[in-house]
């Protein structure tokens, strides 16, 4: 087994995620490129903070009241921090494409984000997780982890 | 509400429709690349349909709901319905062959055990008994 797995809770991240992609849908719909902005923020806070930036409303509404339980899987935190924060920063460019008359492009990056938070939520594949691994397999520095084992590199892992 | 508001709606909704779809037609292509490894499976009685899961000891919802779920189907339709339950831990590259991608997972094999529809993820046995309906049980 690939050293330094830790104990990830996965429903925080898939809140996380169904966030997003909420928030984001609303974005669209309403034309609100503030919103994304909004959006795009939590996710660097989130990072910076090493956890999922929405992962305050499973802390402190959802898994008290019991509506979402604890998903715990010995996994890496750090391919998701990188993948948020990827994600991050594609909606920094979006919101600079939004702000400067960019419309098309700004809203093609939010829905990227949103079909890679969807892929993520939905099928349990992560790809930025699996861009972590990818340059990890590079030696890049910075990269430190590998997949878990058994585990296809960004597939959600299977060990508890 | 606005013309532009009701357009981006009308535009989400399709992009969201177009997505659904690209997963229907990955899950197709995972059932049609299922088919031709379905003679392998020894566990297969043919004459009956089957339901093959996949699930690992470790899985807590399979436990707490697939598997009761299958129980309840099982009880249900006795001799007439199989249930495979094959450990994704002991058997990777059964798992590997069959496209799973995580647990569990369920696929309805028909009498000929042609493999009918998969499942990814918890399905609730009303969802599985129609599916059962659909490969021809006698239900």
């Amino acid at each position: 087994m690939s050293n330094g797995l830790q104990r990830v809770d996965h429903s925080a991240l898939r809140i996380n995620q169904a966030a997003i992609i909420f928030l984001l849908l609303t974005a669209f719909v309403l034309d609100q490129p503030a919103l994304a902005g909004l959006v795009c923020l939590v996710m660097l806070f989130g990072t910076a903070l090493k956890r999922p930036g929405f992962s305050f409303l499973y802390t402190r509404l959802l898994k008290p009241a019991g509506w979402v339980s604890p998903d715990v899987l010995l996994d890496h935190p750090e391919p998701h921090r990188f993948a948020q924060g990827f994600g991050g920063v594609v909606l920094a460019g979006s919101y600079a494409a939004l702000a400067l008359g960019a419309a098309s492009l700004g809203w093609a990056l939010v829905w990227l984000v949103i079909a890679l938070a969807a892929l993520n939520l939905f099928v349990g594949f992560c790809a930025g997780c699996a861009v972590y691994y990818w340059l990890n397999r590079l030696r890049v520095p910075g990269f430190l982890q590998s997949p878990p084992e058994g585990t296809f590199p960004g597939m959600r892992p299977k060990t508890r | 509400m606005p013309v532009d508001t009701l357009l981006r709606l009308l535009l989400a909704l399709l992009l969201l429709g177009a997505g659904l779809a690209l997963y229907h037609l990955v899950t197709h292509w995972l059932l049609s690349r299922a088919r031709g490894k379905a003679s392998q499976l020894e566990a297969f009685r043919p004459g009956q349909p089957a339901i093959l899961y996949f699930t690992t000891p470790d899985c807590a919802v399979c436990k707490a709901v697939q598997r009761p779920a299958l129980r309840s189907l099982q009880t249900r339709l006795g001799e007439r319905l199989q249930v495979i339950e094959v450990d994704a831990y002991e058997k990777p590259e059964l798992a590997r062959d069959w496209g799973v991608m995580s647990v569990p997972t369920t696929f309805i094999l028909d009498a000929q055990g042609k493999p009918r529809h998969m499942n990814p993820g918890v399905t609730p046995a009303d969802k599985l008994f129609e599916q059962l309906k659909k490969a021809g049980a006698a239900v």
